[in-house]
């Protein structure tokens, strides 16, 4: 229970995300989107689309605005159900699903607008994300001494690593309220991390960030691909940035999937191409 | 130099985690806790008990109750008379029905009885928030009070309306009716509220807690990291109702012995322990008893020094008190508007560095 404080530890030699480990081979898929469709009223977000995230890749979804891209990740997160199609997450497929189920199945994610918790400390944001692994009832919590702070400490262990990982150990107690942007954006991946997730799903991780913050959070994205085997999909306009660090893009327009493929087909895609310099389509 | 944490390394996360970090803290802490159990019990005259330190104790564990719920957790409620009603009318019957049953048992089971009212009325809280819901938890509050004055069933068809709380005893000694000695009813008082303080405490720092404050911060992105709305929410109405409960079951019982629903649990008394809060500080076990201390308290002070020290009149006194403490609420959310628990924190931080800022 007296778990010392550790002399600095080195990220990823003994700390592993595993808590929702699965037997799915790298490269297989690990999530496959099937003819999904998805309206707002009149509005038609997201129209017969289909793709895979293949387990331990970096899957990067662009498009130009409104394209349904944030549309998708709340798909797949169950946050919103499609009126069409399937999502097969680990080899099981359902349509509707609750974003605490996804949350507990090992999907996790960051938010396009920082969505912290704005009156607790980074410590606690990070704390929250394993509120899915924390098992003590109310009445060993109600005690506290005992198995509920074992259970506490070992979870503020794994934090620990992840706020390391993420060098923000200074802003440990600091309320999230008073930190600057882009420090937010990493507590938040932060939060999304402590869920130890299987599918880490990225919401524009890089918006309104400056040139080195946004090569910090890019070594962050790739370090938890490599070091960690997390699969990561990521909603990014820094075509540069989207580039470099994806292994495969979907591109969306208009609700519709318009390229699918490795960084160099997708670039000299002449349909993306189109899409983003804004050439008239009919529909 | 008490204030000092040169020196007061943590080796371990245990360490790191305790509520008193710092140590001369933690001695002063228990200092004082064992100043209140040992030594005012031998002090305590029938005036202090009355109208000072047992309303101020039943009071700070109805404030605790509601910042679990509205502090912490950020569902508003109104409802908080109806519920100290449901505990005090739980307790009448429970006393009444089972006059062997110890006075402990009888508050606590009052409580778990007021928790599942709560949980009952805390069911809009899933579809609607902020002022809906608190218009939805006014709604509590006047059916409740209804609903005690007019079955006769509760108050056991007596005559006036009125629950009187029959004598019961601890270890031989009277706790409750007219014979109870007040160091009695001020370490019952007293022992509930220790308890049930470090019960709040472990709760809203465990996951529990974080659940509460991550669905008040952001209940979408609280959502999405795996919180359940259903079970935070309803669990904060719950542990806050259980609260709430054995505070109007010890109300009813130690303090006020006979009681009139329409009069003793009225909006009023939501609005106290509304206030209590947010001038305490709101999402602060501290802060529920800084804000009980001043709205039971400060008025009873400050009638003494009016009427006792410069010997004004008595309804002088009344109006200048309210006025004052109206003013003093003003002034305290201008200045601090998270509550004096904040004040408090801040004044912590500068003590840190007290006397050499730089």
């Amino acid at each position: 229970m007296n778990a010392p404080i550790m002399p600095h530890p080195v990220a990823g030699t003994e700390f592993r995300l595993e808590a929702h480990q699965d037997d799915i081979p790298t490269g297989q898929t690990l999530l496959k989107v099937d003819n999904v469709s998805l309206s707002f009223g009149g509005v038609k977000a997201i129209r017969e689309v289909s793709f895979d995230i293949r387990k331990g890749e970096i899957r990067a979804i662009i498009g130009p605005n409104g394209a349904g891209k944030t549309s998708m990740l709340n798909v797949i997160n169950g946050f919103y159900t499609p009126q069409q199609g399937t999502i097969t997450y680990r080899g099981v497929p359902r349509r509707a699903m609750r974003s605490t189920q996804a949350a507990r199945q090992g999907i996790s994610r960051t938010f396009q607008n920082i969505a912290l918790f704005k009156g607790m400390s980074t410590l606690d944001n990070i704390m929250t994300g394993r509120i899915t692994l924390q098992k003590r009832n109310l009445f060993w919590q109600a005690l506290w001494h005992g198995p509920a702070q074992a259970e506490e400490i070992e979870h503020r262990l794994a934090v620990e690593h992840i706020i390391d990982f993420l060098e923000i150990a200074h802003i440990r107690k600091t309320p999230v309220g008073r930190l600057p942007y882009g420090l937010q954006k990493r507590v938040e991946l932060g939060r999304a991390l402590a869920a130890e997730p299987a599918l880490l799903l990225l919401d524009e991780p890089m918006a309104g960030m400056n040139l080195e913050e946004k090569e910090d959070m890019s070594r962050f994205i790739l370090d938890v691909n490599n070091q960690f085997g997390t699969t990561i999909a990521l909603i990014e306009h820094d075509m540069g940035v989207v580039m470099d660090i994806s292994d495969r893009i979907v591109v969306l327009d208009y609700g519709r999937k318009i390229g699918d493929g490795k960084p160099a087909e997708i670039a000299a895609d002449q349909a993306v191409i189109d899409a983003y310099l804004g050439v008239p389509h009919h529909d | 130099m008490l204030y000092r944490e040169a020196g007061d390394f943590k080796g371990s996360y245990a360490a790191d985690i305790q509520t008193f970090p710092i140590k001369g803290e933690r001695y002063l802490f228990w200092a004082f806790v064992a100043f209140c159990f040992l030594v005012v019990p031998f002090l305590i005259t029938p005036y202090w008990e009355k109208s000072i330190i047992v309303p101020f104790l039943i009071w700070s564990i109805v404030a605790l109750g509601l910042n679990i719920l509205t502090g912490y957790c950020g569902q508003v409620s109104l409802g908080t008379g109806g519920f100290m009603a449901v505990g005090a009318f739980a307790c009448y019957k429970l006393m009444i029905a089972f006059p062997d049953l110890n006075i402990v048992a009888v508050i606590v089971l009052s409580g778990f009885i007021t928790a599942g009212v709560g949980l009952l009325f805390g069911l809009p809280s899933l579809r609607i928030k902020g002022f809906y819901l608190a218009v939805a938890t006014l709604a509590a509050q006047f059916f409740l009070v209804w609903l005690f004055n007019k079955v006769g069933w509760f108050y056991n068809y007596s005559a006036s309306g009125q629950i009187n709380a029959p004598t019961r005893y601890i270890l031989g000694v009277a706790v409750t009716g007219a014979n109870a000695p007040p160091w009695a009813t001020y370490l019952l008082c007293l022992s509930f509220v220790f308890v049930f303080a470090w019960v709040a405490r472990n709760l809203t720092r465990g996951r529990l807690g974080r659940s509460w404050m991550a669905m008040r911060d952001m209940d979408i992105a609280a959502q999405i990291m795996g919180v359940s709305p259903l079970g935070s929410k309803l669990s904060a109405f719950a542990i806050s109702s259980f609260y709430v409960g054995m505070g109007g079951a010890m109300f009813f019982s130690v303090y006020l012995g006979a009681v009139e629903v329409t009069e003793a649990f009225n909006i009023d008394k939501s609005f106290d322990a509304l206030f209590m809060i947010i001038i305490g500080g709101l999402g602060s076990i501290l802060g529920s008893f800084l804000g009980a201390a001043f709205i039971v308290v400060f008025p009873v002070v400050l009638k003494n020094i009016m009427v006792g020290g410069l010997g004004w009149s008595t309804d002088l006194a009344a109006h200048i008190e309210i006025m004052t403490i109206g003013a003093l609420i003003i002034f305290f959310l201008i200045v601090e508007p998270h509550g004096l628990a904040q004040l408090w924190r801040l004044t912590k931080e500068k003590l840190r560095l007290w006397p050499f800022p730089y």
